[in-house]
């Protein structure tokens, strides 16, 4: 097994060799194809491989206990302002966390955007949603201290349904006189389901049984931004409303012949999310707390009739970091995640995380991080078939990540 | 005589203003492209722009940032109230979400002044003493 890892562990190393070997000659990328007068586009693009070890849980992957590579992304993107006020950009993305993703590529968002004045702009297409500090570029190594933003609040897993939406959004800056400003973004827009998702995955896991049949996902949203008077601070405030996620869901009956073995049950759900944020960047600090909570209500229509389900899932966490000098960043945050119903000492309903991490940048086109994790509880944990026991309280894991970057 | 000490007396005043303008940055003076109209911005309006608060000109013409790292951190952080690695994350945080472009980076301050020089759209902070050919003065108000 070991040796399984540095096997996939080179590979990769050797797949980001030429990348890195041709960044460090190229900070971001400029193409003019199409003669001095018409503008250029750039380019800008990164690979990141993590590994994930854990003394007790396969978390986030089916081998953390063992080691696990099963942790990569990689993005290109191109931007050109072909007309004035207007920008036009695309990004294509893949990754891999766990059972997610595979290194499916997909097109993570494609934007056409005019900007009316700075009250006001437009941005059509594939887009990405706007929540909290992170969930925009929760994918982004480069772009935070730590190699895993508080799972509670941005579950690697589920990027494929946080992230982007096929929509329209506005956006704008209002400024608020001696008040600071006013920064607004409101989406519309829909989510495409596939059946590999990690959202389909942690219905498959919850359910027992497999989610087929996804309507098209109806998501609207707001992330307001209060950019106060005092330098570097700033309050936030994000909802979010997804209905039309309905779909089929077949299910083991347990019970013997000649009775069924499956059973086929149609689920229709909303989902409200609502998340608070405050930042503070001060001199060399970074200061940042959320709360963030998920509360999902549905129907599922079965022969014998229909239930109704609620549930609620809330997550907060306050992180701090310090940047040394231009090669050293060290930063720790704590995570407190909890599901509702739950007695708050069963193990699987929270989930505690106290991390400390390392941030090297040893050149500006190469990042290294390395992260201790303590947790208590295993409500994250998720995979069921992966961790079948769940009786240790208190484990640790190591996350190691580097990315490269042009 | 009179007048003589009235001209005078304006001429001092004057030479103070314009050189506190050209030090409001610490060490550092505002450049930018020919081909940007205005030749003053306010305090808050250079913010803005180094916050992507305004992402273009009057004309429409999309404002393009310029850095030089290491060497204008100081004028870079009383432009934008953000450290540098803080100015570097939030661009990169704009430029991997579509939401923005990164800023350019130069070098040196000549290779900087050429950037700028030949960019339409381009504004950039470099060290006050630099040789500045092909690029006008912003005044910071």
């Amino acid at each position: 097994m070991k040796k399984n890892i540095i096997r996939r562990l080179t590979q990769s190393l050797l797949l980001a060799s030429p990348v890195a070997l041709m960044v460090c000659r190229l900070d971001a990328a400029e193409f003019n194809f199409f003669g001095t007068n018409m503008p250029p586009l750039d380019f800008h693009g990164f690979l990141s491989q993590g590994f994930l070890d854990s003394s007790s849980y396969n978390y986030l992957t089916p081998n953390t206990k063992n080691g696990s590579t099963e942790f990569f992304e990689a993005g290109m993107n191109v931007s050109v302002n072909p007309f004035p006020r207007t920008r036009i950009t695309a990004q294509g993305f893949l990754y891999d966390v766990g059972n997610v993703g595979n290194y499916q590529p997909f097109l993570d968002y494609a934007s056409i955007e005019y900007t009316f004045n700075d009250y006001l702009g437009l941005r059509a297409g594939r887009v990405r949603r706007p929540g909290g500090i992170y969930n925009d570029i929760q994918d982004i190594d480069l772009a935070r201290t730590f190699v895993l933003l508080p799972q509670g609040v941005y579950d690697a897993r589920f990027r494929d349904f946080s992230c982007s939406l096929d929509g329209a959004e506005v956006f704008g800056d209002i400024p608020l006189s001696k008040a600071g400003a006013l920064a607004y973004e409101a989406y519309v827009g829909y989510v495409h389901i596939g059946a590999g998702s990690g959202v389909v995955n942690e219905i498959n896991n919850t359910s027992g049984g497999k989610a087929t049949s996804f309507n098209p996902v109806f998501g609207a949203g707001e992330q307001l931004w209060w950019n106060t008077p005092v330098d570097g601070l700033r309050f936030g405030a994000a909802f979010g409303y997804v209905f039309n996620f309905d779909y089929d869901l077949t299910v083991p009956t347990g019970a013997p012949p000649p009775f069924p073995a499956t059973v086929s049950l149609i689920a229709k759900t909303v989902v409200l999310t609502q998340q608070y944020s405050v930042e503070y960047l001060w001199k060399k600090w970074t200061f940042q707390a959320e709360y963030y909570d998920v509360q999902s209500s549905g129907n599922t229509t079965a022969p014998a009739g229909t239930t109704h389900s609620f549930s609620n899932q809330y997550s907060w966490y306050g992180s701090a970091a310090y940047r040394f000098n231009k090669w050293l960043e060290v930063g720790g945050y704590y995570n407190e995640s909890y599901v509702s119903g739950a007695q708050a000492a069963a193990s699987d309903a929270s989930q505690k995380d106290a991390v400390l991490s390392f941030r090297f940048d040893p050149k500006p086109w190469w990042v290294f991080k390395v992260e201790g994790h303590y947790i208590r509880g295993t409500e994250l944990l998720e995979d069921n078939a992966a961790n079948p026991v769940r009786n240790d309280n208190g484990w640790f894991m190591l996350a190691v990540k580097t990315t490269f970057s042009f | 005589m009179k007048s003589l000490l009235l001209k005078t007396g304006l001429l001092i005043a004057l030479l103070v203003a314009g050189a506190f303008s050209a030090r409001a940055l610490d060490g550092a003076v505002v450049i930018a492209n020919f081909s940007v109209a205005i030749n003053s911005l306010s305090a808050d309006e250079l913010k803005d722009i180094y916050t992507a608060k305004t992402k273009y000109w009057d004309n429409g013409q999309v404002i393009i940032i310029v850095v030089l790292p290491d060497k204008t951190d100081a004028a870079l952080q009383q432009a934008s109230g953000m450290e540098a690695s803080q100015f570097k994350t939030f661009w990169l945080r704009l430029a991997f979400s579509g939401r923005g472009s990164q800023p350019k980076k130069a070098d040196t301050a000549a290779a900087l002044v050429a950037l700028v020089a030949s960019t339409k759209g381009a504004i950039a902070l470099v060290p006050a003493d630099a040789e500045l050919p092909g690029v006008k003065k912003i005044e910071i108000e």
